[in-house]
């Protein structure tokens, strides 16, 4: 029973309620760093970090946070959560750290992050709020990772992953569609990958 | 008694999760100052190999940069800070000699993305290689730099963060001869 509800609350997260395609939360930083998958790895390890640590320390105290002041703890906790990532990051991975810039100390106020903390794990048990934020994590990775690639396939006619050029596309490496690059592209894309796999079937409307 | 304690208990509450938030917090900074403040002179230090390509050392003292190649004194460098629309704009500048501007570049900034965030573009910095210090200033104002449109205040923190601490280095130079 117990690792059944752990699994459900696990993969929940990845498809039928994946953040950015079904929730459509978190979209500002989403659209922002996805212009490069390098960056969107960056900014799911950064979130993933956060999350799980949000939903294991707020799961954990749940019982005894007054409810009144719920929000501004919840807020401090997450937002301990970010410095510290912010921190390692300037530290360990610097190029990273430039490139996602100030998206990563936003992540403070990702609706995610906040949403998952008040939705799930303020109601629910450890290890269920640990299942939901790698679900959930693992659900926005596989989002920006699309999201990313086609961006950056398409915006600069070649892919490179960790400063490794993986490869560059015939026709479109010469002459690559910038505007995928660009905010407005980053919308198009969103609208029409939304459409497809809703057409697919893959997500459902409520 | 007993309701006064629930009346406070929200606010002991908070006030443990932010000491502890805060604890947390310094250890974290006492393990990665270190490794930063690497990284960021790492940076400087490529910032300015870029700026002076023939550099081959510098020597740092009083705030100021020195820059050497081989055989010659190719010019100075230091840091200004400016108060930008979203926080403190980073900036290291060259200069070719006590009048003359060798280039700028922006080493760290919070402004809006979109916006005040193309100061860090080469269209912008690029302005002020070749200038003399006092003509930098915005054109409105006198001098020979063009605002970047919709961010006339990040545009103002750097040229103003530039030339005041170019104006402050350069005394402190000619005081040293």
């Amino acid at each position: 029973m117990k690792t059944t509800s752990f699994w459900k609350e696990f993969t929940k997260g990845i498809v039928i309620s994946n953040p950015l395609f079904v929730l459509v939360l978190g979209l500002c930083p989403a659209l922002a760093v996805s212009t490069s998958v390098d960056n969107a790895l960056g900014m799911s390890i950064g979130v993933t970090f956060v999350l799980l640590g949000s939903n294991i320390i707020i799961s954990a105290i749940r019982k005894i946070i007054p409810n009144m002041v719920r929000i501004p703890i919840f807020i401090v906790i997450i937002a301990t959560f970010v410095t510290i990532v912010n921190l390692v990051f300037h530290a360990y991975v610097p190029s990273l750290y430039e490139s996602l810039g100030i998206y990563l100390p936003l992540i403070v106020v990702n609706c995610i992050i906040l949403g998952r903390a008040e939705a799930f794990a303020s109601k629910n048990p450890l290890l269920h709020s640990i299942a939901d934020a790698l679900g959930i994590s693992i659900g926005f990775m596989l989002a920006l990772l699309i999201i990313s690639f086609l961006r950056e396939t398409l915006g600069t006619g070649s892919l490179s992953i960790f400063g490794a050029r993986l490869f560059t596309l015939p026709i479109l490496g010469e002459h690559p569609m910038a505007i995928f690059v660009l905010p407005p592209g980053a919308f198009l894309l969103m609208g029409l990958l939304l459409a497809l796999l809703r057409r697919l079937g893959v997500i459902k409307s409520e | 008694m007993k309701t006064t304690l629930k009346k406070i208990f929200p606010v002991i509450f908070v006030t443990v999760v932010v000491f502890m938030a805060v604890a947390l917090l310094s250890w974290t900074n006492s393990i990665t100052r270190d490794k930063i403040e690497f990284q960021e002179e790492q940076q400087i230090q490529s910032m300015l190999g870029e700026m002076f390509p023939d550099m081959s050392r510098y020597a740092f003292e009083d705030d100021i940069y020195t820059i050497y190649s081989d055989e010659a004194q190719l010019g100075y460098a230091f840091l200004a800070l400016g108060k930008g629309y979203g926080g403190s704009i980073n900036i290291l500048v060259g200069l070719e000699n006590e009048t003359t501007i060798k280039g700028i570049s922006i080493i760290s900034q919070t402004e809006t993305p979109g916006l005040g965030a193309r100061i860090s573009a080469s269209s912008f910095v690029g302005e002020f290689a070749g200038l003399s210090i006092s003509d930098v200033a915005l054109r409105q104002d006198g001098g020979q730099i063009d605002a970047i449109t919709g961010a006339t205040i990040s545009s103002g923190a750097v040229v103003d963060a530039v030339k005041a601490t170019a104006v402050e280095r350069v005394k402190s130079l000619q005081e040293k001869e």
